[in-house]
Order: structure tokens, then C-alpha cells, then sequence
């Protein structure tokens, strides 16, 4: 029953705080099945990015769980985390966070490198994977010579470059104007349906939002709206 | 083996700063390794004047005797032991030297003076006459330069020796020495004869000096000799304070030196820290990316190891240039025992090299360690969104 789930969260709640207490996550339930291209809304401080950052493992939950393929990675050690991050999940934040010291090529092989896959076999990878977000032509630019949609661009390269079962962006928009998000949003949906990964999108943008394939609003660390989109 | 893709990137993007920090730390170096192959120099010119010019074993009466009693075959005991090249009985007592209106007290050391030569190398000293014309004739003497400037005295002169309990004699200046010592004031060589008539004794001596091949093994020599009625004593025992001295310089050079490295050490840390600093994003990035936390330090150990050894190694070097440059200039040194022209004494032994770039080394790597696990404790959210 679960082999098609891909996320299983149950009763999730996050408390910051130590005086004054605040409850970024109310029990929160949700299933996300694979393949599914869905995006988390809400306001200022409503848990989106807490929620992410949950099913990231960047970060982990006062109670509650989260099954990846079954297995609670709530629980899971340092070095298992790191390897999950590494090998199942792909990450894309608002900024681009792109190493400066690295051009582009080598920005996308990192993840590979840090799986352990040879160089020469990253590049090759790297290169297909700029090739796919439109930028082979930029491959030795630093991302001090790249615009903002570029920069945008070779970090989806990067988050896809293990071929990942989940992406997950935070704002991966936000930083930019309404043609270079139109860009990226294309590219996210094309890449989805090319490689049939899950991928999480919190987000400001209600346009952007319409057109994913459910919507999850976030209130006060609660679900107040899960719908498919027309 | 990204960590090292990663580090040497970092060291290779903030040019100025590792090479400042590599500067810093080579600088110290350097100044460590000359200032070692100085002490080492020093130290082996220590030897060389000091330690060459005395015996390097003494032996002499035991408590209750005056004399060393048939000291002829026990000379040749010692003579078989391993490591002895010389060899010299002497009796040595006081005496008053008159010539004209002058008068000195001195020491009178009557040998034989191809043995003494065998242990201190007199000949070399000498700058008027002879040693071996003390053998030749009964009754002469060879003296320090200072002493007979203070006599006033020339080869040939006669000069009326006498003492307390002493039989009084009339001794021809055969020899004038000048060995740059204070003992040039105040010590004159007779035949071993010739001092027994003076001071009216048989057969008998009343130290026995001994030079070994090498100095170092003294104490050995003066150990294997336990006869009765004598006392061995090595020159470490008769003159600690050389070896203290050297030591003593040795131990003050490795502290200073040692203070020059930490501070140096500290502003490598100090850029390290700084890195990790202005790196925070980057680093919750790498985190996201799955790095792991053991991957996050060993980046920042590997920038701190690999500057803790490319500025030691170039200190080194440098170091060495400069002591092989300054020590093939030769200066004079003016008068006395380090007299002459000869180049400052820099020693460079690779064994200190080696040392010095371990001890720098490890040192910056575990000064490297403070950042390297402020940065692998990094919380990934946090460094994400940090500013």
C-alpha cells in the first residue's frame, strides 16, 4: 500500500523556543506520493519552510515522524542523513547559494563528488545536467558571472545531479523577476515530468502556485488547505 | 576525496590571504632555523675551543694521599684503555718566579713533553723557543706570554725560582707560549726532573691528564679507572658549566623560539577562523548537499595543514640559504681563543629541519582544529540563513 507514497508525515509538530514558546508545526499529517509536483503556501511564519526544512532533514521535529520509503528518518544518525541529503534528495533555496570559488561545471559536480563518483564520470553527468537546465554554453562561469536566473538555473542542475528522488525548493522564485520565474518554473515542471521526482515548492506566489498539482496552505504550523488544482 | 577539491580551492581563491598566513608562519620558521644552526654552531665552537684546550679526564691523588706513587705502569694501564689518545703525567705545584725588580706567583707544571702534547697540543701554542729544549737541559722554562711581558723577560734570561719548602734554582727561559687563555698569565712548563728537584720529591706525580678521541665519552673513560689512591673525574665533572651553558642556551633558544611559532601559528588560526567565518552559507550548503560533518572539518584541517606545511618547509629553507650565505662570509674576530678571521658557526643539521617543520606542523594542525569543529557543528538551517 505504501510502495507508491513516497512521504509519510504524522502528527509533526516543531517548538522553538525556551522561554517563550512557539509552535512552528500543529500536527501536521501529509502524504505526497512520488512523482507529485506540489506546492506549500502560506504567510510570513506560517511553517512552510519548517516543514521543508523537516523533510530536508536539515532540520529535526520536537515529536512526530517522517517516512521516506518507510523508513523514519527522524531518527536517522548524522552520517545516515548526510547520505540520504547526498543521495535522495535534491535542494533548491531562494538564493542560489552556489559555491563563489567554483564555476559552474564544478558547482553541479559536488554533489556527485561528494557520492563518492569519480571525477571524470561527475564532469561528464555535470555537463548533461547543465546541457538539460540550458546553460552548457556558461560551464566555466563563477556565479559572479552569471545573472541571478542563470545562477537560479545551475543550482537546479546541482539539487538534480544525483538524480534524486525529492526536490525541494524554498522560494526558488523569490529572487527574481516574473520572466526568469517563468523560466524556472518551466524547466522545474519539465524536469518532473521527464524524471517522474516528487518535487516540494513553498512559495509566496500564488500564480506560481495554480500551477503546480495541489496546493498545501500553511497557517499557524497547521494545514488549512490541501486541494489538487484543477 | 572532494574535501581536498574543496580546501585547495579555498587557499587558492583567497590568494593574498593564505599567502600572507604561509608568510607569517615561514618567517617564524626561518628565523627558528637559523637561530638553531647558530646555537648548534656556537655550541660545536664551545667544544672545539673550550672542551679541546682542557683535559678531558683529570686524575688525581685520593683523599689522603699527595701523590700519585708508581704512576709509570698505570700511565700504561691507561694508555690500553679504548678511546684514549693521550696520555700525561705532570707534577704541578707553586712557586715564586723573580727576574730583576719582578716578581710572580705562578704555577709551576713540570712534563714530559711529548706526552703533554699528546693531551693538550702545547706545541702549537708556542711563539718563541721551544718546548723540547726543556728535555735538553736541566733547570728551563717555558712561559705564558702574559707572564713574561709581567716579568719582562726574554728567551735566554734567567729567572730565580723559589718557594716556601721549595729548593730554590736559577731557570733559563727556553720557550714563551700564547695558548689565548688566562692560564698564559700565570702557568709555566720545567721537565717533569726539573720539578721534582724543585719541589723535592721521588718518583712521583700528582695529577695524570688524559685526552679521549671523542669528548663525549669522557665520563666512560674516567668511570672504567677505579684504582685505590686515586680520584678519575671527566671534564663534565671539573667543568659543569660548559655543558650547562650549552644546554642552558639550547633550552632558552627552544622556548623563544618556540613563543615566535605559537604567535605565528595564531594568525594562521586567526585566517582560518576567519574563513570559516565568511564561509557559513557555503558551509550549510555543503551540508544540504550531504557533506558530512567529518567532511566539513577535514576541509578546514586540510587548509590549515596544508599552509602549516608549505610555510614551514619554505622557513626552512630559507633559513638554510641564509646560514649557508652568512656562514661562507668570513670576518675578523679579532684577538684571543676565537681569534683570526673565520665565518659565523651555523651548523644545519637536517635532523633540527625536520623538527622544526613537524613541530610547526602539528602545531597549526591542532590550532586547526578549533575552527575545523566550529564548523562542522554548524547547524545547516541556521548557517542557510545567516547573513
Amino acid at each position: 500500500m505504501s510502495d507508491k507514497k513516497k512521504i509519510e508525515i504524522r502528527d509533526l509538530t516543531k517548538i522553538y523556543g525556551d522561554g517563550v514558546e512557539v509552535r512552528a508545526l500543529d500536527g501536521v499529517d501529509l502524504d505526497i506520493e512520488k512523482g507529485e509536483f506540489l506546492a506549500i503556501i502560506g504567510p510570513s511564519g506560517s511553517g512552510k519552510s519548517t516543514l521543508l526544512n523537516m523533510i530536508g532533514i536539515l532540520d529535526t521535529p520536537t515529536s512526530g515522524t517522517i517516512l521516506l520509503d518507510g523508513i523514519d528518518i527522524t531518527t536517522a544518525s548524522q552520517r545516515q542523513r548526510s547520505k540520504i541529503r547526498n543521495q535522495k534528495l535534491g535542494f533548491i533555496f531562494q538564493y542560489h547559494h552556489l559555491l563563489p570559488d567554483f564555476n559552474a561545471i564544478e558547482n553541479v559536480m559536488m554533489p556527485l563528488l561528494i557520492n563518492g563518483i569519480k571525477k571524470s564520470k561527475a564532469k561528464k553527468i555535470a555537463c548533461e545536467m547543465l546541457e538539460e537546465v540550458g546553460l552548457y554554453d556558461r560551464a566555466n562561469h563563477r556565479p559572479n558571472q552569471l545573472s541571478g536566473g542563470q545562477n537560479q538555473r545551475v543550482a537546479i542542475a546541482r539539487a538534480l545531479a544525483n538524480n534524486p528522488d525529492i526536490v525541494i525548493g524554498d522560494e526558488p522564485t523569490g529572487n527574481l523577476d516574473s520572466k526568469s520565474s517563468d523560466i524556472i518554473y518551466d524547466l522545474l515542471r519539465k524536469l518532473n515530468k521527464e524524471h517522474d521526482q516528487t518535487f516540494i515548492l513553498v512559495t509566496h506566489d500564488e500564480r506560481m502556485a495554480e500551477k503546480t498539482d495541489r496546493i498545501i496552505r500553511l497557517v499557524d504550523g497547521k494545514i488549512v488547505e490541501n486541494s489538487k488544482v484543477e | 576525496m572532494y574535501e581536498l577539491f574543496i580546501a585547495i580551492r579555498h587557499l587558492t581563491s583567497r590568494r593574498r590571504q593564505t599567502v600572507l598566513s604561509v608568510i607569517g608562519i615561514g618567517l617564524a620558521v626561518m628565523i627558528l632555523m637559523v637561530s638553531q644552526a647558530s646555537i648548534v654552531g656556537l655550541n660545536q665552537v664551545l667544544y672545539t675551543s673550550i672542551v679541546d684546550k682542557i683535559p678531558h679526564v683529570i686524575i688525581k691523588p685520593g683523599p689522603d694521599e699527595d701523590h700519585i706513587y708508581l704512576y709509570n705502569s698505570f700511565v700504561e694501564d691507561i694508555k690500553n684503555i679504548d678511546g684514549v689518545i693521550g696520555v700525561s703525567p705532570v707534577l704541578f705545584g707553586q712557586a715564586t718566579f723573580e727576574y730583576k725588580s719582578h716578581s710572580r706567583n705562578v704555577i709551576m707544571q713540570g712534563i714530559h713533553v711529548d706526552d703533554h702534547d699528546s693531551v693538550l697540543g702545547i706545541n702549537g701554542y708556542i711563539t718563541h723557543g721551544s718546548f723540547r729544549d726543556l728535555e735538553m737541559s736541566h733547570n728551563s722554562v717555558v712561559l705564558g706570554d702574559a707572564l713574561a711581558d709581567k716579568l719582562d723577560v726574554k728567551i735566554d734570561d734567567l729567572i730565580d725560582a723559589s718557594f716556601p719548602q721549595a729548593y730554590p734554582a736559577t731557570l733559563k727561559v727556553v720557550g714563551i707560549y700564547d695558548s689565548g687563555t688566562p692560564q698564559d698569565e700565570s702557568l709555566a712548563f720545567t721537565s717533569l726532573s726539573t720539578a721534582r728537584d724543585f719541589f723535592d720529591v721521588s718518583s712521583v706525580v700528582n695529577s695524570i691528564l688524559i685526552r679521549v678521541d671523542d669528548p663525549d665519552t669522557a665520563h666512560l673513560v674516567s668511570d672504567s679507572i677505579n684504582n685505590p689512591g686515586v680520584v678519575a673525574s671527566s671534564w663534565m665533572e671539573t667543568n659543569p658549566e660548559i655543558l650547562q651553558l650549552s644546554k642552558l642556551k639550547s633550552i632558552s633558544n627552544i622556548i623563544l623560539m618556540g613563543l615566535i611559532i605559537i604567535i605565528a601559528s595564531f594568525s594562521m588560526v586567526s585566517t582560518i577562523f576567519m574563513m570559516v567565518m565568511g564561509k557559513t552559507k557555503e558551509i550549510g550548503m555543503l551540508m544540504a548537499m550531504g557533506a558530512s560533518r567529518r567532511s566539513i572539518s577535514v576541509i578546514f584541517l586540510l587548509e590549515s595543514g596544508i599552509m602549516g606545511f608549505i610555510g614551514p618547509v619554505l622557513g626552512v629553507a630559507v633559513g638554510i640559504l641564509i646560514c649557508l650565505q652568512i656562514g661562507s662570509i668570513t670576518m675578523d674576530m679579532g684577538e684571543g681563543s676565537f681569534g683570526g678571521e673565520s665565518a659565523f658557526p651555523f651548523i644545519v643539521r637536517i635532523r633540527d629541519a625536520v623538527v622544526i617543520v613537524l613541530f610547526t606542523f602539528i602545531l597549526n594542525l591542532l590550532g586547526g582544529i578549533i575552527p575545523a569543529r566550529r564548523a562542522s557543528t554548524l547547524d545547516p538551517v541556521e548557517a542557510l540563513s545567516s547573513e
